[in-house]
């Protein structure tokens, strides 16, 4: 059954290009695949007529229960044999159908049709519910595409998009449903599901997956008051309406139901609902089918109508409602693809719709009217058709069911109603009103008259020769449904029985309204209430609301002030810290007090002066300058506790800062007009002050819990031993956690490519702006500055492996020497002096610090492992480690010399 | 002296945050400039008890005797760097801002906006 599938698949992709080649009955060929499957499948009949089953499947992500497990059953074969046969039809019927599109569009119909066939085998075939799944959502999707398929039209993209958002809910439902039950009973088999269904509606989830369960079987099988997007679904080419939305995908919700009839009828409400909506839904069918214009409409309400006997079958009780269910489902599908086929003669030989516009067609169409008449006689229910037998099936079910007459009563209703539209579309387009219609504008051809003609005798043949069929397809379908094997007698004559008189009143009733059409008619269509009633009209109202509500949402959320933005961002993040520190019940523990230094506290009263001073200052430059005060203490902080290597790296940025920002204010109104009041001023300080303060009392909560970090203590013992170097601190950036800081340089040659990006720069060193007029001084000493900081970063490059220093701030040094070339000399002048463009020296820094790690590559270490190599104990020794430092060394001089002078000339420009 | 150093690093943060809500560009910049001094003190001060002793191993031993944290201060290090880029990539926007729509001011930044909605006319609206 794999190569089925496979085989279905490859064809489907491969085979309709025969259609872009051939110009004319390219269809005949192309059903070759679908006929050549429906061979293979009847070959494995005497396997199904034993009531055996097949399977096959592969493990495919088992660690999520997920194989592809198929199996074939009776009520699969059933499935199977009616989506190859009339898939194979139906690729004819297009042929004629669409031929005046270009070979191109009947191509990718072809192509559709095709795919679409795979996805019922599969759905029909999986024994995965995952699998199914899949299956059953590329239905979906296959028959958006198909009903879109006239993309031009914006009826048709509506209609698609509405049919795709109802069925893909019903997905949904699906999935929800089959993902409760994989965690309900640990596996996806569907098998194992239904066996254990009353431990399934046991648990807690037990109505959830019921309710979801019946959620997609109405959605996908149209019923009410989910059946406004089939009618509207009609908008597809006619030959996809007789497949998907008569004949094959709207009965898979049939089939989901059938298939778990024992876990929706284990509940209390399971199957009192599906009866409920399934009268509901064929009442309102009925009534929209005498109310319909249009050939097609009709036939789409008066297949709702079919599809709700049907789930009217699965609902009720007893061997007899199995039998009956899968009976009708056979003549259904033959009959109701047949007078698709016809419509879609009429519609294509006349080019009109309405049933009234239409008469005497059996002169120009005869073999249509044909077709025509005996598919019509076989949905009225007349005998010998094999319409008659599962009407009487459908009755014997019901009066043996242990439910009341109300469905009864409904379905003798609907069934003579069903006999009326039977005759109507047979009578009006064809036989009567002659004259009506004289001439036409495509005659038949043998692809549009032979499908529908081969149908409806098969819905004759099957009847008086019941054999074959009944044994290998009908009679294992039933008992797979059922259960247990159910006897099935095909006969057109059974006696006198209530079933026979109850069709004698439905057919007696039928011919009433085939006599009175007209005037019901006309009556029900002034009855404009339905249309105001109607479900799809609440659907659009929903999903306007839907897009008007996101709309408005948006314009809410998205309403491009930054600052609001960022106060949304602070003040949540309070809350949340606040509300997680009080649902944890943490109280803030306080650090036992220890002595307080006066010159450190000194220091840190002046950082946090400068950022008062910073945050309350009108100037621009002020704000600067004591914003700078606070780097600088910081630094001195940091100096004082330890950490010479931070301090560095702080004065350099600061000082860099300064010269950056200077640049930049340069170019900028230094006086800034006030751009919030005091009230917002007073709301921003106290969401600041929040978020501080709870900040502060985590930060003192920390300090108070003290615990040795094991991994520092093992970098400090291993600094030196295994990795040469006594400066712990450059020893973790270039050694051991030398990964992390080839990410951080990373970034900062990013930002060096971004700042390059949107600063437009002239051509490297062409720059001619004449020198700025700078104090004598500075131009005296600007030079020797230049050579004194250049050597002292190469120094602290160099030493940085045991002493404080390395390549951050290395690099920051050596910028900071250009930035002095450039403030005494000019960009111009400093550009000369860098020789290549800097950013060149962030290529070239990447590159080295991305190939320091591959030594230790080649020899089997893991990437960034540094090696080292002593020469002589007099000697110092040298590593990969020192290639990385001097990659880091040339990124950060490359990316600050790009900020610094991308930003000086665009100022000055 | 940690109680010290934490309020003060909080205080910092609670200046850096008040100026990052301005609306004038180049405050914020500065603002987030100084969130980063102030983060880094913060983090800092949880790297353990409060020492003068750098994290380098002395002449005469081969491990590292009681000192400040060396991990720390290694992310210190690389975040005082990211955060000096990050501030410089901000200055660059807003130079390009001023350049181009003469404003520093973040209100008159609003080409996005102006854009207005998205298309109305999609098929889903009926």
């Amino acid at each position: 059954m794999l190569e089925w599938l496979l085989i279905s698949l490859v064809g489907a992709c491969c085979v309709p290009l025969l259609a872009r080649v051939i110009a004319r009955g390219a269809g005949f060929l192309i059903a070759l695949l679908p006929l050549g499957l429906f061979v293979v499948l009847i070959s494995t009949a005497p396997v199904i007529e034993r009531g055996w089953v097949r399977s096959a499947g592969f493990p495919w992500a088992p660690s999520l229960g997920l194989d592809f497990t198929l199996r074939l059953d009776g009520f699969s074969f059933l499935f199977c044999l009616l989506v190859t046969a009339i898939g194979a039809l139906v690729t004819i019927y297009a042929d004629g159908y669409l031929a005046s599109k270009s070979p191109a569009e009947r191509s990718r119909f072809h192509t559709l049709i095709l795919l679409f066939m795979t996805a019922m085998l599969g759905t029909v075939l999986a024994e995965n519910m995952l699998v199914m799944l899949m299956f059953w959502e590329a239905t979906s999707v296959l028959s958006f595409l198909l009903i879109g398929f006239e993309g031009r039209s914006g009826r048709a993209r509506r209609a698609a998009l509405m049919a795709l958002q109802v069925t893909a809910f019903g997905g949904l439902m699906l999935l929800t449903a089959v993902m409760l039950i994989g965690n309900e009973i640990g596996t996806y088999s569907m098998a194992e599901a239904v066996r254990q269904a009353d431990r399934l509606v046991g648990s807690p989830s037990g109505n959830a997956i019921v309710a979801c369960i019946l959620l997609a079987a109405f959605t996908k099988s149209a019923q009410f008051p989910f059946h406004f997007w089939l009618p509207n679904a009609m908008q597809a080419p006619t030959p996809a309406s007789a497949y998907l939305h008569s004949a094959t995908m709207v009965k898979l919700g049939i089939y989901l139901l059938a298939r778990f009839e024992p876990v929706f009828a284990a509940t209390s409400w399971g199957r009192n609902t599906v009866i409920t909506v399934a009268c509901l839904t064929m009442l309102v069918s009925a009534l929209q089918a005498l109310r319909a214009e249009n050939f097609k409409s009709a036939l789409a309400y008066s297949t709702i109508a079919s599809l709700g006997i049907l789930v009217l079958l699965v609902g009720l009780d007893g061997p007899a409602a199995s039998v009956a269910m899968v009976g009708f489902l056979l003549a259904h599908a033959l009959y109701k693809a047949a007078l698709f086929f016809c419509a879609g003669s009429v519609i294509h030989a006349t080019g009109l719709h309405s049933l009234r516009a239409m008469g005497g067609l059996a002169r120009f169409l005869p073999l249509t009217a044909l077709a025509c008449l005996g598919a019509s006689l076989s949905m009225a229910g007349i005998p010998p058709f094999i319409g008659f037998i599962s009407k009487e099936f459908l009755f014997e079910a019901q009066l043996e069911s242990s439910w009341e007459l109300v469905p009864l009563a409904i379905a003798v209703v609907v069934n003579a109603v069903m006999v009326g539209v039977a005759g109507v579309i047979t009578l009006r387009p064809f036989f009567m009103g002659r004259g009506k219609v004289t001439q036409v504008r495509n005659h038949e051809t043998l692809a549009l008259a032979a499908p529908p003609l081969l149908l409806a005798a098969a819905g004759l043949v099957i009847s008086l020769e019941p054999g074959w069929i009944t044994r290998s397809a009908l009679r294992p379908a039933v008992a797979a449904v059922y259960g247990s094997p159910v006897k099935v007698d095909i006969a057109v004559w059974h006696g006198i029985t209530p079933m026979l008189m109850l069709s004698g009143v439905v057919i007696a009733t039928g011919a009433l309204i085939v006599r009175f059409w007209r005037p019901i008619h006309e009556r029900l269509r002034a009855v404009d209430r339905l249309d105001r009633l109607a479900i799809e009209r609440f659907w659009g109202m929903g999903l306007r609301g839907l897009i008007t509500g996101s709309r408005r949402l948006t314009r809410r959320l998205q309403h491009g002030d930054l600052r609001r933005y960022l106060l949304t961002v602070i003040a949540a993040m309070v809350l949340l810290l606040l509300w997680s520190a009080f649902a944890g019940g943490v109280r803030p523990r306080f650090p036992v007090p220890d002595t307080i230094e006066i010159a450190p506290t000194l220091i840190a009263f002046v950082a946090l002066a400068g950022a008062i001073m910073a945050a309350v200052g009108r100037s621009l430059i002020a704000s600067m300058v004591a914003t700078g005060l606070t780097g600088i203490s910081v630094a001195i902080t940091f100096l004082l506790n330890g950490a010479p290597d931070l301090a560095l790296t702080q004065f350099a940025v600061e000082a860099l800062l300064v010269v950056l920002l200077t640049a930049l204010l340069l170019a900028v109104p230094l006086s800034s007009p006030v751009t919030r009041g005091s009230g917002m001023r007073r709301f921003d300080f106290a969401v600041a002050f929040a978020f501080a303060a709870v900040l502060a009392l985590g930060v003192i909560d920390m300090a108070a819990s003290r615990h040795p970090s094991a991994v520092s203590d093992l970098y400090g013992r291993l600094s030196y031993v295994a990795a040469h170097g006594r400066n712990v601190v450059n020893v973790i950036l270039v050694d051991f956690r030398a990964f992390d800081t080839l990410g951080e340089t990373t970034v900062i040659a990013v930002a060096a490519v971004l700042a390059r990006a949107l600063l437009p720069h002239a051509h490297w060193a062409q720059d001619t702006a004449p020198p700025p007029a700078t104090h004598f001084s500075f131009r005296m000493v600007g030079k020797p500055l230049f050579w004194l900081l250049l050597a002292s970063s190469l120094v602290i490059l160099w030493r940085g492996h045991n002493d404080p220093g390395g390549g951050f701030v290395g690099g920051l040094m050596a910028a900071l020497a250009v930035a002095i070339l450039s403030l005494a000399y000019g960009t111009a002048r400093a550009e000369r002096a860098m020789r290549v463009d800097p950013m060149m020296l962030v290529g070239l820094g990447m590159l080295l610090a991305l190939c320091s790690g591959v030594p230790a590559l080649l020899l089997g270490r893991p990437y960034l492992t540094q090696l080292w190599w002593e020469p002589a104990s007099w000697l110092p020794a040298v590593g990969t480690a020192l290639v990385f430092d001097l990659g880091v060394y040339l990124v950060v001089l490359g990316a600050v010399v790009t900020f610094l002078l991308g930003l000086q000339k665009e100022a000055a420009r | 002296m940690s109680l010290v150093y934490a309020l003060v690093g909080a205080g910092i943060v609670a200046c850096a945050l008040f100026m990052i809500l301005s609306r004038n560009l180049v405050r914020m910049l500065l603002g987030f400039s100084m969130l980063a001094t102030g983060a880094n003190l913060l983090l800092f001060l949880a790297g353990g008890p409060v020492t003068d002793q750098p994290p380098i191993i002395a002449e005469d031993a081969s491990t590292l005797a009681a000192s400040a944290d060396p991990v720390v201060q290694a992310l210190i290090l690389t975040a005082i760097v990211i955060g000096f880029a990050l501030t410089v990539v901000i200055g660059v926007l807003v130079l390009r801002a001023w350049k181009a729509r003469k404003t520093i001011d973040a209100r008159e930044i609003n080409d996005a906006e102006a854009l207005g909605q998205p298309r109305r006319n999609d098929p889903a609206d009926g």
